[in-house]
C-alpha cells in the first residue's frame, strides 16, 4: 500500500513536470520577435513573384489560419493543449510546410538516436572501467597516465573537439567526410556501411570527451570506497583483488553512474546540436536549429516536447528501480 | 601456535622509522585465549597485525620474527611459516574479528553472500542448501534466526552486526582467532553475550584466540593470559587472576588501580597515573 502509494505520487510529479514543461515552450517562442508567417512571406515573395497589398493580406490571412495563430494567446493555448494531448499531434511544420512535425521527428530520430546511444554507452562502459581500474590502483604508472589523459580531454567543449577531427580527418587527411551524405538502398549493406562511416567523426567527439568525464567520476568513487572498511576487511578475509573489485567496489560505485546514465540517455532526445550542425548530420538537433531560426513553432515544440517528455521519463524511471538496485533505499 | 621473537615493526620510511612495536618477545600456546590489553597507541593493534600478517597501509617488520606453528588443514601435517606468507592462510587457519562498526559489511550484499565470500573450498563442498541449512544453525548458536542471512547490514542493530561478524570468523573452523576490539562501543549486555560466544567457540574448536581490548573488563571475564602493552613494549605477561591479584610492573598497577569498583568513593579521575611512571 505504501508502495502503491509512493508511485502514484511520483507519477503525478511526473506530469505535473511535463505539464509545466508544455505550457512553458508554448509561450516561449511566440514571445520571440521573428514571425513565421511574414517568413513565409518573405520566402514567397523573394521567388520573385509579385503581389499587391491584397494579395499579400489574403496570403497572410490563410498561413495564420493554416499554421493555427488565428485568436489570442490563449484560445491558441486550449486548442494547442487539446491537439497535443488527445493526438498527440503537433501540426504541421511551418518552415516546412505542409509536411507534419512529427513525420520530420520520426525521420531525424533514428539517426540522433543511433549516434547518441552508442556513443553514450561506448562512452560509459570504457569510462567506468578505466575509471575503476585507476581508482583501485591510483599509484600505479597506468593509472596516473589514464587520469591524465581524461583530466586533460574533459574540459575540452566537445563542438571544439568535433571541429579538430573534422580539420584533422576530414580536410588535412581526408578519411572521412565532411558532411554526412548517404547512399544506397535503405537497410542495404551499402547503406548500413554509410551510416556507420559517416557517423564515426562525430560520434568520437562525444565519445572522447564523455569519456574524460566517466573516468573521472567513477576513479573519485572507487578511491573513496577502496578506503572504506568493508573493502579492508574484505582484503583480510583473503579474497582476491578481482573479486573485491567486482563484487564489492563495483556495484557500489556504479549505483551513482546508473542514476547519470539515465539522465543522459534522457538528454539524448536534445540531439546534440552543435555536433549535429557541424557535421550537416540529420538528426534532432539539427531539427532544433532549424526550428529556431526560421521560427517554426510547431517543429519547436514538438522536438522540445519530446525532450521534456524524455527527461522526464527517464528520471521517473531511476527513481522507480533504483530501490531494486540498491536495498538500502527499499521501501521498508 | 604463534612464536613472536624480539619483534620491531612499525611505519615510515627507513630513514625515519617509527616502531610502533619495539623489541616484543611472546609466545601464543595452542588452545588458549590470550588477551592484549594497553592504552590508545601502545602498539596492541600493530602487534595483531603483525601477528594476522597483514603488512599494509606502511606496516612494516624490521627485526625479528613472528612464525607461525599450525596443522595443514587438509594434509593434518605440521606446517610452519613466517606472518610475511600468512595471507594464503587466511579465512582457512587464519580469521579476524574487526571492531564492529557500521561500515564492515558491504552494504549492499546479502548477509549470507558475506559469509560465504571467502570461504576455503572445504566448507563449501556438498549443495547450497546444505550450506545455507549449516549456516542458518551456526547462527542459531549466535541467538541469530535464519532470516539474517536475507538481511542487509542496514536491516540489522549493532549488536546482530558484531554477531555476524564473529560467526563469520567462526565458520570457517579456523585455528587461530585474531579479534580487534570486537566489543569496542557495543553496550555491556552484548558485549557479555559475544564474549561467552568467543570463549565457547574457542572451547569447541580448541583453537588459539588473541584478544586486542583497550577494557581490562573484558580480559578479566574471558582470557586465560593477558599481555600488557605500553610504549610498542610488552612489560607483563602472565595468567589473567595472578596479573590482576599481583601486577608486577609499574603501568599494570595504575591500569588496574584505574579501574572503578563499585563502592569505592567518588575520585578525581586517574589522569597522571600513567605519567608517573614515564
Amino acid at each position: 500500500m505504501r508502495l502503491l502509494s509512493q508511485i502514484a505520487t511520483r507519477l503525478i510529479s511526473y506530469f505535473l513536470v511535463i505539464a509545466f514543461g508544455l505550457t512553458t515552450i508554448f509561450f516561449v517562442p511566440r514571445f520571440a520577435p521573428n514571425d513565421p508567417v511574414e517568413a513565409m512571406l518573405a520566402k514567397v515573395s523573394s521567388t520573385g513573384s509579385f503581389m499587391d497589398a491584397a494579395q499579400s493580406d489574403a496570403l497572410r490571412a490563410s498561413l495564420t489560419d493554416a499554421f493555427g495563430l488565428q485568436g489570442s494567446l490563449l484560445e491558441q493555448y486550449g486548442r494547442f493543449v487539446k491537439r497535443v494531448l488527445l493526438t498527440g499531434d503537433f501540426g504541421p511544420s511551418l518552415a516546412m510546410y505542409p509536411t507534419p512535425v512529427s513525420e520530420l521527428i520520426g525521420r531525424a530520430l533514428p539517426w540522433t538516436f543511433g549516434l547518441l546511444l552508442s556513443s553514450t554507452l561506448i562512452a560509459w562502459v570504457l569510462g567506468n572501467f578505466v575509471g575503476l581500474l585507476a581508482g583501485w590502483r591510483p599509484n600505479k604508472a597506468s593509472s596516473r597516465i589514464m587520469e591524465a589523459v581524461a583530466i586533460t580531454i574533459y574540459p575540452i567543449p566537445y563542438y571544439i573537439l568535433a571541429l579538430v577531427l573534422s580539420i584533422l580527418f576530414s580536410y588535412i587527411w581526408t578519411v572521412f567526410p565532411l558532411t554526412t551524405s548517404v547512399h544506397g538502398a535503405p537497410w542495404s549493406w551499402a547503406f548500413v556501411k554509410s551510416v556507420v562511416w559517416n557517423s564515426i567523426l562525430p560520434a568520437a567527439s562525444i565519445v572522447i570527451v564523455v569519456f574524460g568525464w566517466w573516468v573521472i567520476s567513477v576513479k573519485a568513487q572507487t578511491t573513496a570506497l577502496a578506503e572504506e572498511e568493508f573493502i579492508r576487511y574484505a582484503r583480510l578475509k583473503g579474497l582476491s583483488d578481482r573479486r573485491i573489485i567486482t563484487r564489492y567496489i563495483l556495484p557500489n560505485a556504479i549505483l551513482p553512474q546508473i542514476t547519470f546514465l539515465a539522465l543522459q540517455i534522457g538528454l539524448m532526445f536534445n540531439g546534440s546540436i552543435v555536433t549535429e550542425i557541424l557535421f550537416e548530420y540529420p538528426g534532432l538537433g539539427h531539427l532544433i536549429y532549424t526550428a529556431v531560426i526560421q521560427g517554426d513553432y510547431n517543429l519547436l515544440m514538438g522536438t522540445i516536447s519530446l525532450s521534456i517528455v524524455a527527461v522526464a521519463t527517464a528520471t521517473m524511471i531511476i527513481d522507480l528501480i533504483y530501490p531494486l538496485l540498491d536495498p538500502r533505499i527499499r521501501a521498508r | 601456535m604463534i612464536e613472536i621473537k624480539n619483534l620491531r615493526a612499525g611505519y615510515g620510511r627507513p630513514d625515519a622509522f617509527i616502531p610502533a612495536v619495539d623489541d616484543i618477545s611472546l609466545t601464543i600456546g595452542d588452545n588458549e585465549i590470550i588477551g592484549i590489553a594497553g592504552e590508545s597507541g601502545s602498539g596492541k593493534s600493530t602487534l595483531l597485525r603483525t601477528i594476522y600478517g597483514d603488512f599494509t597501509g606502511g606496516l612494516k617488520l624490521r627485526d625479528g620474527s613472528v612464525t607461525g606453528h599450525f596443522k595443514d588443514p587438509e594434509t593434518g601435517r605440521p606446517l610452519v611459516c613466517e606472518s610475511s606468507t600468512f595471507q594464503k592462510l587466511w579465512w582457512d587457519v587464519i580469521s579476524y574479528v574487526p571492531q564492529g562498526s557500521m561500515s564492515v559489511l558491504n552494504p549492499i550484499m546479502k548477509i549470507e553472500k558475506q559469509v560465504t565470500d571467502g570461504l576455503p573450498a572445504r566448507e563449501k563442498r556438498g549443495s547450497r542448501q546444505e550450506l545455507r541449512s549449516r549456516l542458518a544453525s551456526f547462527l542459531a548458536g549466535f541467538g541469530l534466526p535464519e532470516t539474517v542471512l536475507d538481511s542487509y547490514p542496514h536491516q540489522l542493530s549493532g549488536g546482530m552486526r558484531q554477531r555476524v561478524l564473529v560467526a563469520i570468523a567462526a565458520f570457517v573452523n579456523p585455528q587461530l582467532i585474531l579479534a580487534d576490539e570486537p566489543t569496542t562501543a557495543l553496550d555491556v549486555v552484548v558485549q557479555k553475550r559475544i564474549l561467552l560466544m568467543l570463549v565457547e567457540i574457542q572451547r569447541r574448536l580448541k583453537n588459539t584466540l588473541v584478544l586486542v581490548s583497550h577494557d581490562l573488563g573484558v580480559h578479566y571475564q574471558i582470557t586465560d593470559r593477558i599481555a600488557i602493552a605500553y610504549k610498542g613494549k610488552i612489560v607483563e605477561v602472565g595468567p589473567t587472576d595472578e596479573v590482576f591479584s599481583n601486577p608486577q610492573h609499574d603501568y599494570t598497577k595504575a591500569l588496574i588501580a584505574a579501574l572503578p569498583r563499585i563502592g569505592q568513593p567518588r575520585q578525581e579521575t586517574a589522569r597522571g597515573a600513567v605519567g608517573v611512571i614515564v
